[in-house]
């Protein structure tokens, strides 16, 4: 039905609009962004959310994506079908610089001796009424916000060109966007007029010990493990802009958590998994790895 | 013995000296009389016939004669007559070449004779002959050596003499009197050295004046003094070391000799053996290697021992084998490598290498934009510190010492700067200046934030009593007034230092486990180098104990048995600051208890063997202790003087702070926080900086005991507070100024605000290296490139040269724009895209009739690319773009007067009043030109751009002129710089380029392009091996552009030099480079250039 298990490689594969979590996403709210979400997700208020990579930010949308119940539509043949209750799917696609409209919305391919059309995950989102996830929006290129715009706004509509289509978005549709404010350059910000059809939520690292929680409960390592690492990123943290472009994320310190408690010492699981991903810069390494070990003994 | 003087043969020969002047019969008068005594009959007239045969040999040689015969009575007390005739017969011989020689001879054998033994004699003569040339010179220089002879050999035995004759000789041979002067000298100079030094030091003396005869004379001079800094065992080794490099080196050998020499003395003398050794392998493949060497090797002997610096040797011999002048550099010190190689083997860590890592690492522990800088630098500022070597921190920024070599590696030595940097940032990060009077201990409840009153205790011990409250004055911070309840302010502020350390030194162990095993092992140094207590009078020996317990060294306290009790609460009252939430407050709290305790114990002497250490259960639970057990005097023993183990009637001692623990530095948290205050950084409000009059500083100073004064200078105390009140507010005021121009700045950003006046910039400072082709490495660290931004001027040039310049600024312009639009890239063979590939399509359609098509990708899309351009724009501002062009027609005028002066006059008062109204264009005037046209287009074209200008004199003064900076915006206060861009000086294009290319890499674009525009090769002082030289300048250049192209950045040189071919080539080789052969065609032709390059 929606999950295919392929006998000889035991992967799974969905359909993009039929991806939808089983479990319950592990996810620490920091403030009221889940209300927030919520809310907006009731009113059919796109969402942008903003922070620093590695911070939750995908995350968020997935435990909101579980959370969020509607029944659940299954696309076959053109024709949805009301199967039963349940959690919002998530549609996320990762924006890149060569990201064209068409790449969202779908395009003629020649298959034999005919053309084919294929919906772009954007489409399907749409016509799905799920929750489109647009990570990193801005580096998409431009013409994108073609498509942005008008399903942003009141119409909820996706026009799609090459079939002189509208489409009009489901309900439970949601279109969320995601883009981090820090590293991009001038020319890489957010158009006003883009920005301004999203309610935002910030993000930031979260406080020391909640961060510890999650990384104890991500990387499965020790509590003191992983307040020590959340205490080394707050340090790191404290260099961005001076030679660091991003703070330690909170991925890096869970990867850092489970090297860890693999048996990996934890400099050198630091090393490995926060000092060398962070930066190239070695004056910065040397300093990071410093703080490291301060932190850490061995 | 009148009847021998009338013997006949004497009447003869008297008779026969009549023909001569009469001084030559007194000589002989005088002679017979010593000389009749002891002669034979026979003997005497032969006496006589020699004398007279001596006068009369030649015209002057009387003159011999009369010396033979004032000579012959102090010769015949020394050998007898047989042996004085042996002897003179040399002094006869010597006649045929030259009377006046054989005078001297005679004149000198009597205080020679000592010296020599009669058959020497013609190997003593035959050295003074050998300077006679036949000529009046040459023959007063050997009779010079006949005079100087008796003063030489008591110092120099006959056989070694040759070596002084051949090194006169050789200076003869340029100059006589040089010589001469030599020779008269050599007597002193010979006498100054010790007897083995003196051969080795003529032989090298002889190599000199063969190649550098006009060295001799300081050789002579200063030669026995620079020797003398040699160690005494190596001299004649050293000497004969320069003398093997001089052979090679030629001129320089002698300068080398005495730099050298100096070098010795400021290394210990045990190494020099060593030095000689490495530097004899290196004289074998290059003189100069040797010499630089040991004249490198005060600097390197600080960083390596003498196994270390013959491995550095080595390092740089195989350099030296491979290039000649690549090892001449790392031993002169000027290559890269030799600096890395002596950092690898040197232990020592230096703080201007760590400090960027240090400062980073600060930054991240504490969270603020601290720095980093050597202690030095603040007690330069003489604002309070005169701890050089100890680390410490003013609440902005953490002084280091300036290297620390404590342990034999560097990681260990690295360790010590962590520990050292991490307590400071402790004391930043953890609150330790960050005292307020009206906050609660959570740690001392009962105590109220350490406030109390009465703190004096009583006076009968010594105490003095507490001030109550600073009479009249104000209190400036809330430090002072904590210490202003004490009556002791110095040991107030001795166990806040101690109660706060301990703190800060807990938090950091805690909250950083992994530098405790470095901090405990510097803790465990520090208490090793601790006095012992048993010596110090009581109270200062429970301060001792104290600090020694803060180092966690309970079982270090030395303690009287009798009294334990009372050492027993004090520590409790330390520990209990080690508890997890401590806050400065608590210190406070802490001390003020302490201090009660201390205040009790009266500083005298212990009388008592009975020391123990201090061993209990202490180190436990710092919780065991009841509240009121802190409470001295309410506990179990309170304090009976008949108890005392004191020394009986000893007085009270003066208090003597104890020993600063080096790791932790100096504290000093009261300057500090009126630092703050007067910067206007108090934590506790936005209150704006209050500025304190001087006489509530003085009176802040005679209080507080944080101020060394006395250490100051030597000089009285009013003046030196005084010096010390000027130095802290010029601290201040610069530190307010600083934050003023950085508002300014931030101003000019948003604003692009245009009133105002610019505050004049101090030049900022940057190190690059330089390319020295020779040695194919780096000079490390070798110009400073001092950035200033241009005066200003008026904005008005810049309408007047796009006035001027109408037509070609549209036509420009018009070009520009035609770069604006976002260029295409069309991307073939894709799935999708905007339209068909027609060849794809084509092929597909070819091979789908042919039954096989399976390629779909039909498509084409066309790629934005946005235009994403820097440039930077660096001209050439030296002195010789002042240079007038030119105009052709000048020539021809100039030919027109023949030889008529006054209309040659005429013409040229015209010429002048012509000039001075209208001036004839300069190479910088069409720079100009050019920058304000290329400006114009870049604006239109929004490419980010920075103008920039260099020039300077040597190494250490590269000029960079900012006209506008790569992110600044255009505006009137652009315009106004460039209407000054004025020509300078030299052209070291090398590290303006290096400074240019830091710029562009700071600027984010895609494309960057770095465009040089000179007016001829690069030159400056000391830009190469001397003033002609080109090479070395060209090389330098060449590889500053290479570094720019292997940053991705696109180097562009221009020149207007018609000559600049020969060079731009060689510089720019594979580069691209032009020639602007018609200069005034310069405005028209760099925006085409510039369109060209990014088009």
């Amino acid at each position: 039905m929606t999950t295919a298990t392929d006998p000889i490689t035991e992967y799974r594969s969905w359909a993009v609009e039929e991806f939808r979590a089983e479990e319950e996403p592990y996810y620490v709210p920091v403030s009221d962004e889940v209300e927030v979400f919520e809310a907006a997700w009731n009113n059919k208020i796109p969402v942008l959310l903003k922070g620093p990579t590695g911070c939750g930010k995908t995350r968020f949308v997935e435990y909101m994506a579980y959370h969020l119940n509607r029944p659940l539509a299954v696309v076959r043949d053109g024709k949805a079908e009301v199967e039963s209750e349940s959690n919002l799917p998530l549609v996320t696609v990762a924006c890149h610089e060569d990201l064209t409209a068409s790449d969202l919305v779908g395009r003629y391919l020649l298959e034999g001796n005919e053309t084919v059309w294929i919906d772009g995950p954007l489409t399907r989102a749409v016509k799905a009424g799920a929750i489109c996830y647009l990570d990193e929006v801005v580096e998409a290129r431009k013409d994108t916000t073609v498509l942005i715009h008008p399903l942003t706004d009141h119409r909820r509509i996706l026009p799609v060109e090459k079939k002189s289509q509208l489409l009009q978005a489901r309900d439970g549709f949601l279109l969320v966007i995601s883009f981090n404010p820090g590293y991009q350059s001038a020319l890489k910000d957010l158009k006003q007029s883009t920005r301004q059809r999203f309610v935002a939520v910030e993000f930031d690292y979260p406080p020391r010990e909640t961060e510890a929680e999650i990384v104890q409960h991500e990387a499965e390592c020790s509590y003191e493990v992983a307040l020590n690492l959340a205490k080394m990123a707050e340090k790191i943290r404290n260099l961005r802009e001076h030679g660091l472009a991003e703070g330690a994320s909170t991925r890096l310190l869970i990867y850092a958590g489970r090297m860890i408690a693999a048996g990996v010492s934890p400099r050198r699981a630091c090393q490995v998994a926060i000092v060398w991903p962070l930066t190239d810069d070695g004056e910065v390494q040397r300093s990071i790895e410093e703080v490291v070990s301060s932190i850490f003994e061995d | 013995m009148t009847d021998t003087h009338s013997n006949p043969l004497v009447e003869e020969a008297r008779e026969g000296l009549r023909q001569f002047p009469p001084a030559l019969a007194q000589e002989f008068e005088a002679a017979l009389d010593a000389v009749v005594p002891v002669l034979e009959p026979d003997e005497l007239a032969q006496w006589l016939r020699d004398g007279l045969d001596i006068a009369r040999h030649s015209l002057r040689s009387w003159e011999a004669s009369s010396e033979y015969f004032r000579a012959s009575g102090p010769v015949l007390e020394q050998i007898t007559y047989d042996r004085m005739r042996e002897w003179c017969a040399v002094g006869i011989e010597l006649m045929e070449t030259s009377p006046a020689l054989s005078g001297a001879l005679f004149r000198a054998s009597p205080a020679v004779l000592p010296h020599l033994s009669v058959p020497q004699a013609n190997d003593w003569a035959a050295q003074g002959k050998s300077l006679y040339k036949g000529t009046w010179k040459s023959g007063s220089l050997s009779a010079q050596y006949f005079d100087v002879s008796p003063q030489i050999l008591p110092h120099l035995p006959l056989s070694q003499m040759r070596l002084l004759v051949d090194l006169i000789d050789s200076l003869a041979s340029h100059s006589y009197e040089l010589a001469s002067a030599c020779l008269g000298m050599a007597p002193g100079v010979l006498s100054q050295l010790d007897r083995s030094d003196r051969a080795p030091f003529l032989e090298f003396g002889g190599i000199v004046a063969h190649t550098a005869w006009v060295d001799a004379r300081v050789y002579f001079e200063r030669g026995p003094g620079a020797l003398r800094q040699v160690s005494e065992e190596q001299r004649p080794r050293y000497l004969s070391l320069a003398g093997q490099v001089a052979m090679q080196v030629g001129r320089l050998g002698h300068p080398y000799f005495i730099e050298a020499a100096q070098a010795f003395s400021e290394v210990d003398k045990d190494i020099h053996e060593g030095l000689l050794e490495l530097a004899e392998q290196l004289s074998q493949h290059s003189g100069d290697a040797a010499m630089e060497f040991i004249k490198s090797s005060p600097r390197v002997a600080q960083r390596l021992g003498i196994d270390d610096i013959a491995r550095w040797q080595e390092f740089g011999l195989n350099i030296l084998q491979q290039s000649r002048d690549g090892g001449e550099a790392f031993f002169r010190l000027e290559s890269a490598r030799g600096e890395e190689v002596m950092e690898a083997l040197s232990s020592r860590v230096d703080l201007d290498r760590v400090s960027e890592l240090i400062r980073m690492y600060c930054k991240a522990l504490t969270g603020v934009d601290v720095g980093v800088k050597a202690s030095e630098e603040l007690t330069a500022k003489g604002v309070g510190w005169v701890d050089e070597s100890s680390p410490t921190t003013e609440g902005t920024t953490i002084y280091l010492p300036e290297n620390v070599e404590r342990y034999p590696t560097k990681d260990e030595n690295f360790a010590v700067y962590k520990v050292f940097a991490t307590h400071q940032a402790g004391r930043l990060e953890f609150g330790s200046f960050e005292y307020q009077s009206e906050i609660n201990p959570k740690l001392f409840p009962g105590d109220q934030n350490g406030t109390r009153n009465g703190h004096g205790g009583s006076s009968g011990n010594g105490v003095a009593p507490a001030v109550v409250e600073a009479e009249e004055g104000e209190i400036h911070t809330d430090m002072e007034r904590f210490f202003d309840q004490f009556g002791d302010r110095r040991l107030a502020h001795d166990l806040f230092t101690i109660v706060e350390d301990t703190r800060i030194d807990t938090i950091v162990k805690r909250e950083y486990a992994g530098v405790r095993r470095a901090f405990s092992r510097l803790q465990q140094a520090a208490i090793d180098r601790r006095r012992p207590v048993e010596d110090m009078p009581a109270r200062q020996a429970m301060v001792e104990n104290l600090l020694r317990a803060s180092l966690d060294e309970i079982g270090r306290i030395r303690w009287p048995n009798e009294l334990a009790e009372e050492m027993r609460a004090p520590l409790r009252i330390l520990n209990r600051i080690r508890q997890d939430g401590a806050t400065v407050q608590d210190s406070a709290a802490a001390t003020a208890l302490l201090y009660e305790w201390l205040s009790q114990i009266p500083n005298v002497e212990l009388d008592t063997e009975d020391w123990s250490d201090f061993e209990q259960e202490m180190s436990g639970d710092p919780d065991s202790g009841e509240d009121s057990d802190m409470m001295p005097g309410s506990g179990s023993s309170g304090l009976e003087e008949s108890f005392m183990p004191f020394m009986p009637g000893s007085e009270e001692q003066p208090y003597d702070s104890p020993d600063p623990v080096d790791f932790r530095g100096d504290f000093k948290p009261e300057l500090v926080q009126l630092l703050m205050k007067l910067k206007g950084e108090t934590g506790t409000g936005d209150a704006p900086p209050i500025p304190l009059t001087k006489e509530q500083l003085q009176e802040l100073l005679e209080k507080s005991v944080e101020i060394s004064i006395n250490e100051l200078m030597d000089m009285d105390l009013a003046e030196s507070s005084g010096m010390f009140l000027d130095n802290l507010l010029k601290e201040v005021n610069q530190i307010q100024g600083e934050r003023q121009e950085g508002q300014q700045a931030m101003g000019d950003d948003s604003t692009g605000a245009e009133d105002g006046e610019e505050l004049p910039v101090e030049a900022a400072s940057f190190y690059y290296d330089e390319w020295d082709f020779r040695a194919a490495d780096y000079k490390p660290r070798w110009c400073r490139v001092q950035e200033q931004r241009g005066e200003s001027g008026t904005a008005s040039y810049y309408a007047e040269t796009l006035h001027e310049h109408t037509q070609l600024v549209q036509e420009t312009r018009k070009q520009f724009e035609m770069l604006r639009p976002e260029m295409f890239r069309k991307m073939k063979r894709l799935t999708d895209g905007e339209d068909y590939d027609l060849d794809a399509v084509i092929e597909w359609y070819t091979e789908k009739i042919a039954g096989g098509a399976s390629e779909t990708k039909l498509f084409y899309r066309r790629n934005k690319v946005e235009r994403d351009v820097a440039v930077a724009f660096l001209l050439d501002v030296s002195a010789s773009t002042d240079e007038e062009i030119q105009k052709h027609h000048d020539q021809r005028q100039d030919d027109q007067f023949d030889d008529d002066p006054r209309k040659y006059l005429s013409w040229w008062a015209q010429r002048r009043a012509e000039a001075a109204r209208h001036p004839g264009k300069r190479i910088i005037d069409l720079e100009k030109e050019a920058t304000v046209l290329l400006i114009e287009a870049l604006e239109t074209i929004g490419d980010k751009y920075g103008v920039y200008g260099f020039s300077g004199y040597g190494r250490d003064n590269v000029e960079f002129f900012v006209y506008k900076d790569m992110d600044e915006p255009f505006g009137d206060r652009i315009k106004e710089r460039i209407d000054k861009i004025a020509p300078v000086r030299s052209t070291r294009m090398g590290p303006a380029i290096r400074h240019c290319i830091w710029k562009l890499q700071n600027t984010d674009a895609k494309v960057k392009i770095l465009m040089l525009l000179s007016d001829g090769r690069p030159q400056d002082h000391g830009y190469g091996r001397d003033r002609t030289e080109k090479e070395y300048a060209i090389h330098d250049t060449k590889m500053a552009l290479t570094e720019a192209r292997r940053e991705g950045m696109v180097p562009f040189a221009l020149t207007v030099d018609r000559a600049g071919h020969d060079y731009l080539k060689q510089m720019c080789q594979d580069m691209a480079y032009e020639v602007v052969a018609d200069i005034e065609s310069l405005p028209r032709r760099l925006p085409a250039l510039y369109r060209r390059l990014t088009g």
